[in-house]
């Protein structure tokens, strides 16, 4: 069968992703695009005797490579091979995304501009000439409505005549005399065949795109090329780039004001300035907005907790019914302690991810994130960073995991980069069990004061090691924030659970992967060389915990068991309570604990529990999102600062006490 | 002629932009110099600005490089 690869392009919030599943279903895979850790989505459908590969891009404005997500859309068009692009438009911001048409035009690409949303153009009273816009931009446009599956067919049909149809016309906007010679000046000086066309190189060049010019500074006289802008720019005494933009603007402006066909007026969008006023307002703001992250915990916790339980009780008793078996000792062990156990921790996780997924799918699909960016720009401005990465933040505290994915809506890679190594500090709701466990012996009164000021110190080292990190690394400021207030709409279903169900299914299966190989892996170390005394000090984990006990003891907790219990821990936080539990045996695990820890080295160790390392999905999810350097870094300083800051609290106690 | 950050609600002409570099992202947007915009919530926290159908946020950062002209 004949196949063709087709790119889905166009701005942020016009509904791409919705022409997307619309035209692909459910036959999509997530990956990441090479070398890069912004998501990649494809997938692909057959429309009579084609077989069409679709490649959703990343949502931009323009072709700056000025972030990396428009980076990759830039590769993508140059470098492959794309039959058809779909430039999805929304119908009512047509101008930007006819900006974008023309940008994408200078590349020669067989393009398709879908109007979509065109049902709100009703609402507003207003229409296209469809056939004159054709005309004028040599595109061919087709009118859809999403998120009701209107006009894909007729989207189809266009994909697929294209393909048959060969092009050779394109859209070549005329920027009048001067620039056009300006153009046509640096093309003779560009002595080079390219992958892209000469004019586009120019236009590039022209506006001053920085990272693109340095990528074939060795192929052009830069400096000659920089004199003749020098000169022209000095004649009109406006910046070159800003000429670009304002003389494109401005002929789109003509073109749609020429095509456009106004009727009645019909509704205004004066519903959603309303809502805007509530949810933007500088008291009434911040409150929704708590009480929005609020009720998603209240849910998730409430929803996902009894179903988590009910596979851990699942999982229990499957272990229990294995026991019939009377299978060969080490196999039954391999398979209870170490595959059960692995499988186990990953699918306890999932009903919260998938939880924290949707909602926060629902968040993006109506809009609401932009809000909150804005109701808290303005405190996390202070703390130094950008303020879409409160939700992020605030995610955390019920799993790193989503959260760290919730960062992908910044676009600046330095926020994204610090937000995400501050994330691991924000105690998740697996740490809990550690700390009911140890306050419910050590510190009954204060036990909610105690756990707050745990949550708070999380918080503080967060929040100071980033300001650490933007420090060392980039010489930060965070950027100021800029972005586009999407009308607010009711969430589409299809979309929230598509795309939920489609990173949770990738989370487990690539998170899975890990965490069941490093589960694997602990149960070798706790099972030899001594089988009959699994997970003791006997065996290598034993050894390895005594091992690490030597630099807690510093901290106050000395012992091979508490460092065993930090390895497993690593599986999921949880883990430390439940191995607990394993190594002292039988008895009151109450009263056991009280024979090794006193209140400081107990909080001490919820100290350490709190800081001492992301667990493996977060570890997993953090070099996927801002690579393997950076979660390295993020592992190894969280250690770091675990033991700095719970040796330093159990000394100055212990001195105080002395003293 | 006041900054952005600075002003009421209401209706504005921009006129110009101190610091371009800064501001590129405003363009993208299709926001430009001339434009008629509509301020619908002024500082403290990012000024929400309109321009036809699109709505802006705009943080203190950049609000204070964009010189407005108040539009009777």
């Amino acid at each position: 069968m004949e196949e063709k690869i087709i790119g889905i392009a166009g701005n942020p919030n016009t509904g791409k992703t919705t022409i997307f599943n619309a035209l692909t279903g459910s036959k999509q895979k997530i990956g990441n695009w090479p070398g890069v850790t912004v998501e990649k989505k494809e997938g692909e459908y057959i429309y009579k005797d084609i077989k069409f590969h679709v490649v959703d891009l990343p949502g931009t404005y323009t072709l700056l490579e000025e972030s990396e997500d428009q980076k990759i859309a830039i590769d993508f068009l140059t470098r492959n091979k794309v039959d058809v692009l779909v430039i999805v438009a929304d119908a009512l911001n047509l101008e930007r995304s006819l900006y974008l048409l023309v940008l994408l035009s200078e590349l020669h690409k067989n393009i398709i501009v879908d109007l979509n949303m065109v049902d709100l153009l009703e609402k507003e009273g207003i229409d296209y000439d469809i056939g004159h816009l054709e005309k004028l931009l040599k595109v061919k446009f087709v009118k859809t409505i999403g998120n009701r599956n209107i006009g894909i067919d007729d989207l189809k049909e266009e994909i697929y005549r294209n393909c048959k149809e060969k092009r050779d016309e394109y859209l070549e906007f005329n920027y009048g005399a001067e620039i056009e010679k300006l153009i046509a000046e640096i093309i003779n000086n560009l002595n080079f065949s390219s992958a892209y066309p000469l004019r586009f190189v120019a236009l590039k060049i022209l506006e001053k795109d920085e990272k693109f010019i340095k990528s074939i500074s060795n192929l052009i006289d830069y400096e000659k090329i920089n004199q003749i802008i020098f000169e022209i720019e000095k004649k009109c005494g406006k910046s070159i780039d800003r000429i670009l933009i304002e003389k494109r603007y401005a002929i789109i402006h003509g073109i749609v004001k020429e095509c456009i066909i106004l009727k009645k007026r019909g509704l205004k969008f004066e519903l959603t300035e309303k809502i805007d006023k509530i949810l933007t307002d500088n008291l009434t703001g911040p409150l929704i907005f708590l009480s929005i992250m609020f009720l998603i915990f209240c849910i998730v916790f409430s929803i996902g907790n009894p179903i988590q339980n009910l596979l851990e009780l699942t999982i229990e008793n499957f272990r229990k019914f294995l026991s019939y078996f009377h299978l060969p000792i080490w196999l039954d062990s391999l398979i209870k302690n170490g595959i059960i156990s692995g499988v186990g921790s990953v699918i306890s996780f999932l009903p919260n991810i998938f939880l924290y997924f949707l909602f926060f799918s629902i968040l993006e699909d109506t809009g609401y994130i932009a809000r909150a960016a804005i109701v808290s720009d303005r405190l996390m401005h202070k703390l130094g960073l950008h303020g879409k990465s409160s939700i992020p933040l605030i995610l955390s505290f019920g799993c790193n995991v989503p959260a760290i994915l919730g960062t992908r809506t910044l676009e600046d890679k330095k926020d994204k980069i610090l937000t995400c190594l501050s994330i691991p500090f924000m105690s998740c709701s697996a740490r809990l069990p550690i700390y009911i466990l140890f306050t419910g012996i050590f510190f009954i009164k204060y036990q909610s004061l105690i756990i707050f000021s745990l949550y708070l110190l999380g918080l503080i080292i967060g929040i100071l090691s980033m300001k650490l990190f933007g420090h060392i690394f980039f010489k930060y400021e965070s950027s100021p924030l800029i972005i586009e207030l999407p009308p607010f709409r009711m969430p589409y279903w299809r979309n929230v659970f598509i795309d939920s169900w489609m990173r949770t299914k990738y989370f487990l299966k690539k998170a899975g992967t890990i965490i069941f190989s490093g589960s694997l892996i602990l149960w070798f170390l706790s099972y030899f060389p001594n089988p009959s005394k699994y997970g003791t000090e006997f065996n290598w984990i034993g050894k390895i915990g005594n091992l690490i006990s030597i630099p807690l003891k510093t901290s106050g907790f000395g012992f091979w068991q508490a460092g065993v219990a930090l390895i497993f821990g690593i599986y999921a936080k949880e883990l430390v309570v439940s191995t607990f539990g394993t190594l002292f045996g039988t008895g009151n695990l109450q009263d056991v604990l009280k024979g090794y820890f006193t209140p400081v080295s107990a909080y001490s160790f919820m100290i350490m529990s709190l800081l001492y390392m992301p667990c493996i999905a977060t570890f997993w999810i953090l070099k996927k999102e801002i690579g393997f350097k950076w979660a390295l870094i993020s592992f190894f300083w969280s250690l770091l600062i675990g033991w700095i800051s719970s040796t330093l609290f159990y000394q100055i106690f212990i001195f105080l006490k002395g003293g | 002629m006041k900054r952005l950050s600075e002003v009421e609600e209401g209706k504005y002409k921009i006129v110009e932009i101190l610091k371009p570099g800064k501001t590129k992202k405003m363009f993208n947007l299709g926001i430009l110099i001339g434009d008629e915009i509509e301020v619908k919530k002024s500082c403290p926290g990012p000024v929400i600005i309109k321009k036809g159908n699109t709505s802006v946020a705009i943080g203190y950062g950049i609000a204070k490089d964009i010189i407005v002209e108040k539009v009777e």
